[in-house]
């Protein structure tokens, strides 16, 4: 699932860790979420949308999947 | 605002600990370190005072107990550290929970016939001891899949 969480955290001049601090997770899901190797639970994603005073689908487009190509690059 | 820490790879292995787990991950998996820890001294020290030095009766017993309790408890950490951890950390451990198990089922069955074609019995330890090498191996992968690198 694509998202657009790296521009709205650069957006706001935040690390990785500062954000996943705000929504009480870890550095690593941040990053496994940014580049498309982790999709977030619901309450998660809810969180996440919180903090940036965002819809869920402002986040998140699920019509529009990481390419294949780049998520085998990423495993 | 804070951009103290860039968002590249911060070991060699792209992994460190302070990446993966949250303070509350780290205290949670410390305990249930420490309980593991305990209940192996115990179980050596049961193992040893019943084979080598043939206690037996109500001291035997008491032992056996306490290695089962400590056992128990240590399982109760687990369950905790789980509930709690962080959401991308459970799935790696659940997955490899998931591989521990079903390799030592695969391996059970597959030596239940390697024995009856000569092969020599096993202990009922030795399941185990797969189960544990599978799954420390999956969380090794599990970490190595979604390890931290820099962002697209």
């Amino acid at each position: 699932m694509k998202n657009r969480l790296r521009v709205l955290r650069a957006g706001r001049e935040w690390s990785q860790a500062e954000l996943a601090g705000r929504v009480g997770v870890s550095r690593q899901t941040i990053n496994a979420i940014e580049t498309g190797k982790y999709d977030p639970s619901l309450p998660l994603a809810f969180s996440l949308a919180r903090v940036f005073a965002a819809t869920i689908e402002e986040i998140f487009d699920p019509e529009s999947p990481v390419d294949e190509e780049s998520r085998i690059a990423n495993a | 605002m804070t951009t103290e820490r860039p968002d590249t790879p911060s070991s060699g292995i792209g992994w460190s600990c302070s990446d993966a787990m949250t303070p509350r991950d780290v205290e949670n998996l410390r305990r249930f370190n420490l309980a593991s820890l305990a209940w192996a001294m115990m179980f050596v020290a049961a193992t040893l005072a019943i084979d080598g030095f043939g206690v037996k009766g109500l001291t035997g017993w008491a032992l056996a107990s306490a290695t089962l309790l400590l056992g128990m408890t240590t399982m109760g950490l687990y369950m905790r550290f789980l509930r709690a951890a962080d959401e991308l950390l459970r799935k790696i451990h659940v997955e490899a929970l998931a591989l521990g198990f079903g390799a030592a089922i695969v391996f059970m069955l597959f030596w239940r016939l390697c024995e009856r074609l000569g092969a020599p019995k096993l202990d009922v330890v030795d399941p185990v001891l797969v189960m544990i090498a599978f799954w420390v191996a999956g969380q090794w992968i599990g970490l190595r899949r979604y390890r931290v690198e820099a962002s697209e």
